[in-house]
């Protein structure tokens, strides 16, 4: 039982990694709540005892109960996880609404530019220009 | 016991009034404000009673000690927990007095001062993670409640890459529970001396990875510099002065008091990671020319001290570790709130905070430096004194760096648009309390050493060997 969980974590936790180092963001996002989902199963399995059921007053001799500390644990966890999954994707809509894309290569492209931008207007260039030095113009916009 | 669960109660009462009132009007933040200080205050008279009696205890709602949730806050979570507010408070003044524009910004502020205060006050390894889950969920809508899309695009990197840390730290905590059979800090502690050294390490590293994400640290800092450069400043300050505490109380905590023997065994590297941060920060800060740059990129120079000085160890390193968090904290917090500030008083503000972050008395900022020069003199580790210097000669250089560019050029060559009228007395008067704060502590540092010897003596305490 052991093995399985670890196995299933394992590939869990890898597929959720793959997911975060693509450039679509909702693909992040879903890697993402497959990490919490791998964070989760690890709680449940951290505690993966066979007994019986944790119900108070425990009755001596029988066999000893199951741990029913990990279960809490885990809820904890998913309810956690699906606040920050919902906030993400909220983040999302956000970022849609203003660039139409949500893919991290387009934001990081206009980002470089808006950066060329900036630096086109850069006052240090200026000054090298006063003292008759050769400047590099940046790069603007392709 | 009331000061214990106090300012919890106050602010999760706040927190909830205020997320259905519009934030943006001058009460509503006034509201918040007085929320804020009136838990800082609580939080303050609380380290009192804990440097004088000792640890304070209790059990929610007088369950036995092991079902119910346990709020247990010795020196080290109280000195974290008033600085924390403390510098909200601030912060949140000046939000309120440059007027807010978001109608989520006070709720948001409130709650995560909740997650910081029952962070630094549990004693139950997963409580601890559910109020850091607290305090990130509303620093993550923070930063995204506002601004352009390069803002939001920032916050976006800031969630995932510091979400990815919390999942670890969660996997961590699964881990030690597992090997130890308890989730109480105490006892923890106890039962992580007796852990096989390859399954502790795993833990260790685990927590190390969570923290030094939350810190910035060298190798995964790349989130904090754009992030602290668009938010805006009462936020930036918040996340530099408050936020990242998180990180040094966790590695003080949960490296210190939790896995010595670990922390032991990882000195070395924990003093060459903490010293390429230094640098690294430190170079990047003197090639930046917009302040908040500058001030993001010192803020990842500035954390390595704090892992130096964990990684010399022993009592001295870690009430060094704590005074320099203490001061550093302040330090952020100060420049953050003032670099922007134009009109009466605003230059000598921010010449406070650039004299503190390089270490020039009469500045609480020398009394970090020094306790870590102390450290490491004791420690007789020359490498580090040689290594403390020379950061300290290059956080010189680009503080006043910053100080000329900003204060001393005329308007038009500056990088950032800086506003033409004076500031209002609010938005100096929440800057000026800060730079009062570190001016007090530089000329009578007695409170900062002694709250960084206790602290240390706690954790000491705590892992069962003092």
């Amino acid at each position: 039982m052991n093995l399985v969980f670890a196995a299933a974590i394992g590939v869990i936790f890898g597929a959720g990694v793959h997911l975060l180092l693509q450039a679509d963001l909702l693909r992040v996002v879903t890697g993402l709540a497959l990490v919490a989902n791998a964070a989760s199963l690890t709680l449940m399995s951290s505690g993966l005892t066979r007994g019986r059921e944790p119900i108070l007053p425990l009755t001596g001799d029988a066999e000893p109960a199951s741990d029913p500390v990990v279960q809490a644990l885990t809820l904890t966890a998913i309810v956690i996880g699906f606040a920050t999954t919902a906030l993400l994707l909220a983040l999302i809509v956000v970022l849609y609404r203003r660039r139409h894309s949500v893919d991290l290569d387009d934001l990081s492209r206009e980002e470089a530019e808006a950066a060329a931008r900036d630096e086109a207007e850069e006052p240090a260039l200026d000054a090298w220009r006063e003292l008759g030095l050769e400047v590099d113009e940046p790069e603007v916009a392709r | 016991m009331i000061l214990v669960a106090g300012p919890l109660l106050v602010l999760w009462v706040a927190g909830l009034a205020l997320a259905a009132l519009d934030g943006r009007r001058r009460g509503v933040g006034v509201l918040a404000i007085a929320a804020v200080a009136v838990a800082f205050g609580l939080q303050a008279v609380l380290l009192g009673r804990v440097l004088a009696d000792g640890p304070q205890e209790l059990v929610a709602g007088g369950w036995a000690a092991d079902v119910g949730i346990r709020l247990r806050v010795d020196a080290l979570g109280a000195v974290f927990a008033a600085l924390s507010s403390g510098i909200v408070v601030a912060a949140l003044l000046q939000a309120v007095a440059t007027g807010v524009r978001s109608r989520s910004l006070p709720a948001l502020v409130v709650f995560l001062t909740l997650g910081l205060s029952g962070l630094f006050a549990t004693g139950d390894v997963f409580s601890f993670y559910v109020f850091f889950e607290l305090a990130m969920i509303a620093a993550y809508a923070l930063t995204a409640a506002s601004g352009t899309a390069r803002e939001v695009g920032a916050a976006f990197l800031f969630a995932i890459v510091n979400l990815v840390g919390s999942f670890l730290f969660l996997i961590g905590i699964a881990l030690l529970y597992r090997a130890t059979g308890t989730l109480e800090m105490v006892a923890v502690a106890e039962a992580a001396g007796r852990l096989e050294a390859t399954t502790a390490i795993l833990i260790a590293i685990s927590f190390f990875v969570a923290f030094g994400t939350k810190l910035g640290l060298f190798p995964f800092h790349f989130w904090l510099p754009t992030l602290y450069a668009t938010a805006s400043p009462p936020v930036a300050a918040i996340f530099a002065g408050a936020l990242a505490n998180i990180g040094a109380y966790g590695l003080l905590r949960f490296g210190g008091a939790i896995l010595p023997n670990e922390l032991a065994l990882s000195a070395t590297a924990l003093i060459v990671i903490g010293s390429v941060s230094i640098a690294y920060g430190a170079i990047q800060a003197i090639g930046r020319r917009d302040t908040r740059e500058v001030l993001a990129y010192s803020s990842i120079g500035h954390v390595g001290y704090i892992l130096v000085a964990l990684g010399l160890g022993g009592p001295v390193g870690l009430a060094a570790a704590v005074a320099f968090s203490v001061a550093n904290a302040l330090n952020k917090a100060l420049l953050f709130l003032s670099s922007e500030l134009r009109g009466r008083l605003t230059a000598a503000i921010f010449l406070v905070g650039v004299l503190s972050v390089a270490g020039v008395p009469p500045t609480a900022g020398f009394f970090g430096k020094a306790a870590l020069f102390d450290a490491g003199v004791r420690a007789e580790s020359w490498w580090t004194v040689a290594l403390l210097f020379v950061g300290g000669a290059l956080s010189f250089v680009y503080v006043f760096q910053i100080y000329q560019h900003d204060r001393w050029r005329p308007r038009e060559q500056r990088e950032r648009a800086t506003p033409l009228g004076s500031a209002g007395v609010g938005q100096r008067l929440a800057a000026g309390l800060v730079a009062l704060v570190v001016l007090v502590l530089g000329l009578w540092p007695q409170p900062l050493l002694a709250a960084g010897r206790d602290a240390a003596e706690a954790i000491v305490v705590a892992r069962g060997d003092g």
